[in-house]
């Protein structure tokens, strides 16, 4: 008898044990089982595709060759350093103008509701769209960008500067700053918001300046938040083709050719996909090794806090 | 001291409006021309340039827009696409954030980089084998497909999202209730949940607007006219021999406004931020 | 319950009857590429008059937006969705032919009624790839000099340019009389090529992409001087600076807005340029002939193909003999601007305005227009269009690189794939 008890005991507790141990993958399942089915095996697929040499109807083996010619492929290093300038320039742009929309979006002011709506606007335009849009406002002829920075001096005469190859690449990062800022804005907002209140009344109390409560409270919260966007936006702008493909299309003479437009211009107008997939397999490779270290970065903060 | 802190509170004062009008400049004027172009009469648009507004305006882009073409139905197939996607993914993307956030598991990282993984890689490279998957399965050519897909790559960024919500929200809460007796499902409906609203506002809000402008997917997948969603139909304004400026402008000023009617909606959530009542109730 | 069962009998019979008239019915699928909404209204009516005296066949279109439409079509064949028919550009053509993706059109044209009519040139264009006619074109686009009246009449030139060197001075001329316009409209972005081989070819005083013995000609002197001619005008400022990217539709809005003076085009761009100036501003002139005395303007076509996949090939040929007919096919050429592919359709009134001209004096002078077509056979014809020009041009124009080094990247590539399509077609 006793025996048997101090068995289901044990049986319960391991029990207990086993469904603790499954719980969080419970809750993980339903994405898993999307990412797996949808996403992972699709994307297996297409990291074989580096191993063949592809024409439109054909496919060859070819072993590591596409990862050789890679090796030597004087416009893969010209598009990553590219690639590198475009995420850059969008990427801390974005950051920052979005951290400083969030925290004015915070206070209390006359009108707050509508302009938050009007500020958020811009996400909501399909990245298409926005591309047409700015290349239209670069427009010489139609647009008012290239007279007003001639008016300004900036330029001797009003010419757009998307035909330049030393500045064409401001060009798509402008449209790209002004589309991702509500991004950044929306969700350190929504973080912000998460703060307890009690928080900043305590800090307050104890005497602490402005900029006090903004280093000591604000800014550790919002940490983990801020690590998680911020890696997410540079992959995502790093692999974003659309707005460099509508403005410039990689032009002029392939001054903003980036990894991600040279994977498109790879996989349909030298119809080698083979060689798109060993680009974008580099392309995965550098951003995880990005991604880790900043995961490593944010397990930090999170320990410090 | 009275004064000074006046003084201070004028320039503050200052500052702050001179920076939202300038964020407020900034968002609105492209979305501006837009709107400029679309009210432009064709014969117009060139000639006058870079006038700030038309010296005649024109309502005729929207009407052909809404009345001769097929823009009314991409709409509707947008909408139904936008919202079962954004709806779906942050169903799954809260419970997949919240087990992120509070587990401490074996292969924690390894979902992490999973789910980074499905970010990394341009779209181009798994669209060959999708489309073939898909066409086996008959989920070319219909919403569902779309649907399918558009959830399929915004978990990742919605759990992450999602999670980092659930990490602002401080433990003890949630550990309080459950030493109350609440079992865990129930401290994180009772708890967590109505503290994240603020995020998962701002998730619903994010992952529509990606379905709602999502293109590579909605061009390759669809066929049929009646399927199209509004993004592919711009395409359309833009042929080999001309491009309507015009009637493609007036689509996409009428494109904005659900989504302007659904972040509207989202407001109450990304503003008013229910946290503070919640933590002091 | 006796109710209900009647209901249902009806019920099943009525099902039964709908899927007999759906077993019935063919549907025909039929791919658009070269799109515009105009166009795809026009098509569609005549589709419906088309079902209208067909009945039971049905014709289901499918519109690509046309920016994206190599991607998509390709995309779709590739996974195995293929169409019954699709309208095949010129350049896509050995892409598709040369994989055996194309239906063999000879047997069903020998039963065509209007066959007879047909231009030798059709049937010599659709047949490029293993000398079978895997397409017919429905028409021709030719290039031709589309200038400014006005604006040459305030630089103080009277009448087009009749040769090359004379172009050139009437451009620089134009650029600086007249303050903030330009000489030429120049094309630097996408489709540049049909515009860099007139002035190529032109120099040399040779006609089309190769010698005899599979070599290209674009390297050769007066080919370089050709492109070097090109890259001046761009340079010393006679062509807008953003012209650099320019494709089709900035050029033609360059035209008619009067900011570049003199554009080399086809008739498609006519729809848009007669459309927003007035008819005495503009005339269309045979292109200027170089040192040799002889011009080379490129000819472009597009047309139908049928897909070898396709499970209704007769039915698919009802629909494209119809669309080929005399009556459609000279409405098709007056609503997209092309020429009419039928002998005999260039009396129609419609064409013998000055506008037309230009185009009309090319085809008729063969001793001193010869033109020329894109080497449609070769398998990467798209490839080198639409990757390996655009960038190295632009690199021309921008002074990063010399003409002669990319006539010899372009020479190179050209004689490869030349030279491989002649080993295996000995």
């Amino acid at each position: 008898m006793t025996l048997s008890r101090a068995d289901e005991i044990n049986r319960q507790a391991r029990m207990r044990r086993w469904a603790a141990m499954a719980e969080p993958w419970l809750y993980l399942s339903p994405a898993l089982i999307f990412i797996v089915v949808v996403l992972l095996v699709p994307l297996v697929i297409g990291i074989c595709y580096s191993f063949y040499k592809f024409s439109a109807f054909r496919s060859e083996w070819a072993g590591l060759d596409q990862y050789r010619t890679l090796a030597t492929d004087p416009v893969l290093y010209h598009s990553l350093y590219n690639t590198l300038w475009w995420t850059a320039g969008s990427l801390i742009l974005q950051f920052f103008l979005g951290l400083g929309l969030a925290l004015i979006l915070n206070r209390a002011f006359f009108g707050r509701k509508l302009v938050q709506a009007v500020v958020f606007l811009p996400w909501a335009v399909p990245t298409f769209l926005t591309g047409l849009t700015w290349a239209w406002l670069f427009n010489p002829l139609i647009g008012p960008i290239p007279h007003v920075m001639y008016y300004l001096g900036i330029q001797k005469e009003a010419v757009t500067i998307l035909a330049s190859p030393d500045h064409a690449m401001w060009g798509p990062i402008l449209a790209n700053v002004w589309y991702g800022i509500p991004f950044f804005a929306i969700t350190l907002l929504a973080a912000r918001k998460s703060i307890p209140t009690e928080l900043y009344e305590a800090a307050s109390i104890d005497g602490a300046t402005a900029w006090q409560q903004f280093t000591k409270v604000t800014l550790p919260f919002l940490a983990p938040t801020i690590a998680i966007t911020v890696m997410l936006r540079t992959v995502w702008i790093a692999t974003f083709a659309d707005l460099i493909y509508v403005m410039t299309a990689g032009g002029p003479a392939g001054s903003t050719e980036t990894i991600a437009t040279y994977i498109y211009v790879s996989t349909f107008k030298t119809l080698d996909k083979g060689y798109a997939s060993a680009i974008a397999v580099l392309l995965l490779f550098l951003l995880i090794l990005y991604a880790l270290v900043v995961i490593q970065m944010r397990r930090r903060l999170m320990r410090d806090m | 001291m009275v004064g000074k802190s006046a003084a201070r509170r004028i320039i503050e004062g200052v500052g702050l409006y001179g920076a939202v009008a300038l964020y407020v400049a900034f968002a609105l004027f492209p979305i501006y021309w837009t709107v400029k172009i679309s009210v432009t009469p064709q014969k117009l648009l060139y000639s006058e340039g870079i006038k700030l507004w038309p010296s005649r305006m024109t309502l005729e882009n929207y009407s052909s827009v809404l009345a001769a073409s097929d823009f009314p139905r991409y709409f509707l197939n947008s909408v139904v696409v936008s919202i079962s996607t954004s709806l779906i993914v942050t169903v799954i993307a809260s419970l997949a954030g919240y087990a992120l956030s509070r587990f401490q598991f074996r292969g924690k990282v390894g979902v992490s980089l999973l789910l980074l993984l499905t970010q990394t890689f341009p779209l181009v490279m798994v669209i060959p084998p999708i489309f073939r998957i898909m066409g086996q399965l008959g989920l070319t050519d219909n919403l569902y497909g779309l649907i399918i897909i558009y959830t399929a790559f915004n978990i990742a960024f919605a759990t992450f999202l999602m999670q980092s919500f659930f990490d602002g929200v401080p433990k003890d809460l949630e550990e309080a209730a459950m030493i109350d007796g609440c079992s865990r499902f129930v401290a994180l409906r009772r708890i967590i949940l109505p503290l994240t609203l603020p995020g998962m506002g701002a998730t619903v809000a994010f992952v529509f607007t990606a379905a709602w402008s999502e293109l590579l997917f909605a061009l390759m997948l669809i066929n049929s006219e009646s399927q199209k969603t509004f993004s592919v139909g711009l395409l359309t304004f833009i042929g080999k021999f001309a491009v309507d400026w015009g009637q493609m402008m007036a689509a996409s000023v009428l494109a904005l406004i659900p989504v302007c009617l659904f972040f509207g909606f989202l407001q109450r959530y990304l503003v008013t931020g229910l946290t503070a009542g919640a933590v002091k109730g | 319950m006796r109710k209900f069962a009647l209901s249902m009998a009806f019920g099943v019979a009525a099902l039964a009857l709908s899927t007999a008239s759906v077993l019935a019915d063919t549907t025909v699928q039929l791919v658009e590429v070269i799109t515009s909404p105009q166009r795809t209204e026009f098509l569609k009516g005549q589709l419906a008059e088309f079902e209208k005296a067909n009945p039971g066949i049905h014709v289901d279109v499918v519109s690509l937006p046309w920016g994206e439409a190599f991607e998509k079509f390709l995309s779709m064949v590739q996974a195995g969705q293929i169409p019954d028919m699709v309208e095949m550009p010129e350049r896509w053509m050995g892409l598709y032919a040369n994989n055996g993706q194309l239906e063999a059109l000879g047997p069903y044209m020998d039963k065509w009624d209007e066959f007879k009519t047909l231009g030798d040139r059709a049937k010599q264009l659709g047949s490029t790839v293993k000398d079978t006619q895997f397409m017919i074109p429905y028409g021709y686009y030719i290039n031709a000099m589309f200038w400014n009246k006005k604006m040459f009449k305030e630089a103080g030139i009277d009448g087009a340019p009749k040769t090359m060197d004379e172009f050139a001075a009437d451009a620089k001329q134009i650029a600086e009389k007249l303050p903030g316009k330009y000489g030429y409209c120049l094309r630097g972005g996408p489709g540049a090529f049909g515009s860099i081989q007139q002035f190529m070819d032109n120099m040399a005083g040779k006609s089309g992409y190769f010698n005899a013995d599979g070599t290209s000609i674009f390297n050769e002197e007066g080919a370089v001087k050709g492109l070097q001619m090109l890259a001046d005008i761009y340079q010393k400022g006679w062509a807008p600076k953003d012209s650099v990217s320019w494709g089709f539709n900035e050029l033609v809005t360059g035209f008619y807005t009067g900011t570049c003076a003199m554009l080399n085009q086809d008739p498609d761009a006519l729809i848009g340029i007669a459309e927003k100036m007035n008819a005495d501003d503009f005339a269309v002139a045979p292109w200027p002939v170089g040192p040799s005395g002889k011009a080379y303007p490129a000819l472009g076509y597009a047309g139908w193909a049928m897909m070898s996949a396709s499970k209704h090939k007769d039915e698919t040929w009802k629909v494209m003999s119809f669309l080929l007919d005399n009556k459609q096919n000279l409405g098709w050429a007056k609503t997209v601007g092309t020429l009419p592919i039928h002998n005999g359709a260039e009396s129609d009134d419609y064409f013998k305005t000055e506008q037309f001209a230009g185009w009309f004096t090319e085809l008729k002078d063969a001793s001193k227009y010869e033109l020329t077509t894109p080497p449609t056979y070769l398998e990467n014809l798209g490839v080198f269009y639409d990757s390996q020009v655009p960038k190295n041009f632009q690199a021309v124009l921008l002074g990063q690189k010399t003409a002669k080094e990319v006539a010899d990247t372009w020479a190179k590539f050209l004689t490869d794939e030349q030279q491989k399509y002649m080993a295996a077609h000995k």
